[in-house]
């Protein structure tokens, strides 16, 4: 039997977190959405089936078969919905053919050898729509990532489940004598390699806290349960508030609050990051902060595919895409949407809640600044300093992202220049 | 009707804060006009603007004087039958 992960056609909605993966590799605690359905189906090889153009970048991350309809079709298989957060289900890998449904949206389909043969395995989707035809449906209970704040939202019990699917406890690393656990020492796992220096409190009252390989926590910081801080990351001193998992390498400092930090991204100064979620290869520079809770107390509005859309959520941050870079003295607005690519000037005030990928803003205006060659030059040094470099794969998936982003940027940064010579 | 040149000149003293009067015609936008990194990109998109072009961000950034860019937004006036 296989598992067959696939995204639907609802990635723009969590656009720019998937502009350049597919939406089970994005996190929600210390793991992807993806990594959660191979532990909770272990033993099944999985297969994936993703959006044309992300998919060479995809499968050159990912040993296993990518588009491959063959893997439909060939063996019983399990094909599961990419935007399940499967945080432990009822749902069995063997059992009888059927689609699982909620509230009308497909999260499984359970298919033998035989019935698989039947199905139209031309593609994924023709294949879950011949499944829907000719297998009994059932109606399970699951959550599905729709929007970027939900990933914010399930956090903490995201986080919560990794510990307990970790299965492991306890201090593997080095824990400093004058380092404290606040609360259970049983929800606390320091992992081989990671170091917990002194003068750091790990407050289990409200959750566990995961230190994972290689991650080093310096002083006069605060790590408040349910946190993962992933491998090889290093948080410079600060809170790092309940129901919040960065890494790996990152370098993240000041105050964090139920967010998510992708990998590879850096906060490495003081400044607040509240119900966000922030893309790979980002840097936030000092003082930059988001809103994350309007004066008002009212929900907050987010841009998604060219509106603003009600969260109904009181609480939400700024989703910050990759390769996006924050100067000194940021303030992002609650439920700002920042593309991929971007170079953010603050200049005192609150930005504009949505910022179009590859444009520059300063001076209150959008532009295209250097251009988007430059843009690329400064990914690669920043990747380079992490022994990592775009390959002609991410590079064609930048180009393709630059030009279906463009009539959005490019009126934006029309308008500005008109205000420019007035 | 106002000539390129004039032009440039009435763009770069508006970004630039200056008046038309204390621009030459050779005058170096960061050595003798003050032009901030920023600035320069802000007189691009302004030139972009005000000619109805679009130049190359990397071409357009290497110039760096009135006349010659005067000469490089003739030149691309003309490539794009704006002229």
């Amino acid at each position: 039997m296989r598992l067959c992960i696939f995204e639907d056609d609802t990635f723009d909605n969590l656009y720019p977190l998937t502009y350049l993966r597919p939406m089970f590799e994005l996190k929600c605690g210390h793991t992807s959405l993806g990594q959660k359905l191979v532990r909770t189906f272990p033993g099944l090889p999985p297969a994936y089936f993703v959006r044309k153009s992300i998919a060479p970048t995809f499968a050159k991350r990912t040993g296993s078969p990518v588009n491959d309809s063959s893997m439909l079709t060939g063996d019983s298989v399990l094909l599961a919905n990419g935007r399940w957060l499967c945080l432990g289900t009822d749902v069995k890998a063997e059992g009888p053919d059927e689609v699982g449904l909620c509230n009308g949206e497909v999260i499984y389909v359970r298919a033998s050898r035989q019935t698989a043969a039947q199905c139209d395995g031309s593609n994924v989707f023709q294949f879950i729509e011949t499944a829907k035809s000719k297998l009994p449906k059932k109606e399970v209970k699951a959550t599905l990532i729709g929007y970027p704040w939900h990933l914010v939202n399930h956090n903490g019990e995201a986080i919560e489940a990794d510990f307990k699917a970790l299965g492991k406890r306890g201090i593997e690393g080095t824990f400093s004598q004058h380092a404290a656990v606040w609360g259970d020492e049983g929800s606390v796992y320091v992992a081989k390699g990671a170091e917990v220096q002194p003068f750091v409190c790990l407050d289990t009252t409200h959750g566990p806290v995961i230190i994972d390989e290689g991650a080093k926590i310096n002083p006069h910081t605060r790590i408040e349960g349910p946190c993962a801080i992933g491998k090889d990351t290093l948080i410079l001193g600060g809170k790092m508030r309940a129901e919040t998992a960065i890494g790996p390498v990152c370098r993240v400092g000041g105050e964090v609050e139920a967010s998510i930090i992708h990998g590879y991204s850096n906060k490495y100064h003081d400044g607040f990051l509240g119900h966000a979620y922030v893309g790979e290869w980002v840097n936030l520079g000092a003082l930059t902060t988001n809103s994350d809770l309007k004066n008002d107390y009212t929900q907050v509005q987010v841009h998604i595919k060219g509106k603003l859309m009600d969260s109904h959520d009181t609480k939400v941050g700024s989703f910050i895409g990759d390769h996006t870079k924050t100067s000194i003295g940021t303030y992002f607005n609650s439920g700002t949407v920042v593309g991929i690519m971007c170079n953010v000037m603050g200049s005192g005030g609150v930005l504009p809640k949505f910022l179009p990928c590859f444009s520059w803003f300063f001076n209150n205006r959008f532009s295209r600044g250097y251009g988007f060659k430059a843009l690329l030059d400064t990914a690669r040094t920043a990747m380079g300093r992490r022994k990592k470099a775009l390959s002609p794969e991410d590079l064609a998936l930048l180009e393709y992202v630059h030009h279906i982003t463009r009539d959005e940027r490019e009126e934006l940064i029309k308008k500005s220049r008109r205000e420019l010579l007035r | 009707m106002p000539t390129v040149s004039e032009r440039v000149k009435t763009v770069t003293a508006k970004i630039l804060k200056l008046d038309p009067k204390d621009i030459s015609d050779t005058a170096d936008f960061v050595r003798d006009l003050g032009a901030e990194s920023l600035q320069s990109i802000e007189l691009v998109a302004a030139f972009e603007e005000e000619f109805g072009i679009e130049m190359n961000e990397d071409e357009a950034l290497q110039v760096k004087t009135i006349d010659k860019a005067v000469s490089f937004i003739s030149k691309v006036m003309a490539a794009q039958g704006k002229a």
